[in-house]
């Protein structure tokens, strides 16, 4: 199963529909509630991410039969140095994005410990790809 | 034929000759719970969480919840009337609590016993599990016995954030029963009646998550005590007897909206009315929202002043109870009145009663216990879906589209209900083109 959902600059409010959406077909295939929390907790912050740093972007989610993949590719900066970014608690946010509760650098570690295969295809000024896995079975 | 009562293990009930097919309760149920059959709502026993949301929106008052017979309490030598403030709070501040509990007596109880007596206790037994489970980041409070059953259905990944306590009105019974058989009364003789604001209680006292046995003998509406008392207040007040109640301020206002907090030391929010609580579970279960400490949650809006059986407008009957809390408040200030003290015991039995030991997750979203099945349900339902019109207009029978999709699947429903995909006539279905436009389909096709 696929869907889409596309991804806007500085749109914290909205944020969240793709994980919101994506769980509810979790629950329907009756995918354990310890599954989907890391699912949908991982994408949500791949999401804001997104949100936090670039212009835009999409997200791709295929749920089959033993994995989800999300893929949450966006057009913006890019990470100059994902050692760096993987660090618990290292932010490059700004000041207005953490004033609304982001931007603790938790962010990729989060969604490293949340996932089974997590791929970073970044370019700077370009952008970035993450493509994160969680496996059912 | 759904006429007359239609039967489940919950305590809410369809009126057949009442009920008109409106769709006013089948559109605000937080479960989608409701379908429309043969004209008449029908409510589905697993998905309903005795919310009574539907009750509130029934134009035809159709919708009722059925109550234990009053002349029952005859059958008990001690008749004890559990009494939440929420009933004070039905009442005009210029009637005196003492005035309206000697009513109760007048009715044929010997004992009334307020439900928040047991707020220490209560307070006591949250902090015990809480301190039992350091793993855990936010609890829920088991207050409102709506709460639980939803998030047992709808968020059942956060079964385990709720505090695994029985609702206090089994404290407050096992606590009175217990002074009563230490002051001599025979177990057998003690009948104790929980005065009740909502469905939910009544729910939790027939039907308990706990599976554990009730000490209340039985469960009185609150709409139709009012109504009791309330023709003896303008009756005669002349035969009152003088009862004394020893509620302190703070807890006099326990069971509104916040009402937790103030017994509660760590990070606290209060969250209630049902789209909130919605939200706030929504979110919480994403961790989209951070929240350690304790969550209070009432489904109604205000809290049990906004319960569905109570009569009185939910901010005049909060009002009411500030009102008397203020009142207490300046007495013991002034020291007129004693501050009662707050009783902390617990006895090693009650703590055992009121555990629950696994909350169960049951989850309505499920379209079947084999992953490939559900799968593959998932996906045509993606795909009915998308081919309905998405306006939601209930004509079907279902509260949604998306909900129509799921009874297809699941083999409950046929598309061919949709006035969308199959308008009855030509005429019908040109007089709709011109309010929906390409919504409305020209040909008939299911996927």
């Amino acid at each position: 199963m696929h869907y889409t959902f596309k991804i806007e600059r500085g749109n914290f409010t909205d944020a969240g529909q793709a994980s919101s959406s994506v769980k509810r077909t979790l629950k329907q295939l009756g995918v354990d509630p310890a599954n989907i929390k890391r699912t949908v907790v991982a994408l949500f912050e791949a999401e804001i991410n997104a949100v936090a740093h670039a212009y835009g972007g999409t997200i791709d989610v295929d749920i089959d039969g033993e994995k989800i993949v999300m893929v949450v590719a966006d057009e913006g900066p890019g990470i100059p140095n994902i050692e760096l970014a993987m660090q618990e608690g290292w932010s490059t946010a700004s000041a207005k994005v953490r004033e609304m509760g982001y931007g603790a650098g938790m962010g990729l570690p989060n969604i490293k410990k949340n996932t089974d295969e997590l791929k970073i295809d970044t370019k700077v000024g370009v952008g970035t790809t993450v493509t994160m896995t969680v496996n059912l079975a | 034929m759904p006429t007359g009562e239609i039967y489940f293990k919950h305590s809410l009930r369809v009126n057949g000759y009442l009920c008109k097919g409106c769709t006013a309760c089948m559109r605000t149920c937080p479960t989608a719970a409701i379908r429309i059959r043969e004209g008449k709502a029908v409510i589905s026993e697993n998905k309903c969480v005795d919310c009574g949301e539907c009750i509130k929106a029934c134009p035809h008052k159709a919708i009722y919840i059925k109550q234990d017979d009053f002349g029952l309490i005859e059958n008990y030598k001690y008749r004890v009337c559990l009494v939440p403030t929420t009933f004070i709070g039905q009442f005009d501040t210029k009637y005196k609590t003492k005035a309206i509990y000697s009513c109760l007596i007048r009715l044929g109880f010997t004992h009334i016993y307020e439900v928040e007596h047991e707020v220490a206790r209560m307070m006591e037994l949250y902090n015990l599990y809480m301190e039992a489970h350091p793993e855990i980041r936010t609890f829920i409070s088991p207050y409102c016995p709506a709460v639980t059953r939803l998030i047992q259905v709808r968020f059942p990944s956060l079964v385990d954030n709720v505090i695994h306590v029985r609702a206090p009105l089994e404290l407050a019974s096992r606590v009175i029963t217990k002074k009563l058989i230490d002051e001599g009364a025979r177990p057998e003789s003690i009948g104790v009646f929980y005065v009740t604001p909502c469905a939910a209680k009544i729910a939790a006292v027939k039907y308990p998550v706990s599976g554990k046995d009730t000490c209340v003998a039985g469960v009185i509406n609150m709409d139709f005590l009012y109504n009791k008392v309330m023709l003896m207040l303008h009756d005669s007040d002349k035969n009152a007897q003088p009862i004394n109640h020893t509620l302190n301020s703070r807890d006099v206002q326990w069971s509104l909206a916040g009402g937790e907090a103030p017994h509660f030391k760590g990070a606290h929010y209060a969250v209630d009315g049902l789209q909130n609580v919605l939200n706030f579970l929504e979110r919480l279960e994403d961790e989209a929202i951070d929240a350690p400490g304790l969550v209070e949650m009432r489904i109604c809006d205000q809290g049990c002043v906004g319960g569905v059986l109570t009569t009185q407008d939910r901010f005049v009957a909060r009002k009411r109870l500030e009102y008397r809390a203020r009142l207490f408040e300046r007495l013991e200030r002034s020291k007129i009145r004693e501050t009662p003290p707050e009783d902390h015991t617990l006895t090693p039995q009650w703590i055992k009663d009121m555990e629950i030991s696994e909350i169960k997750p049951r989850s309505i979203y499920k379209l079947n216990d084999n992953y490939a099945e559900a799968f593959k349900m998932a996906e045509r339902m993606k795909k009915i879906e998308k081919a309905l019109p998405g306006v939601n207009c209930s004509a079907c029978g279902a509260p949604s589209c998306a909900a129509l999709a799921e009874d297809i699947v699941r083999g409950d429903a046929s598309a061919d209900t949709c006035v969308f995909i199959n308008p009855l006539s030509q005429t019908s279905k040109d007089a709709m083109k011109r309010i929906w436009g390409d919504r409305i389909k020209d040909t008939n096709k299911e996927d």
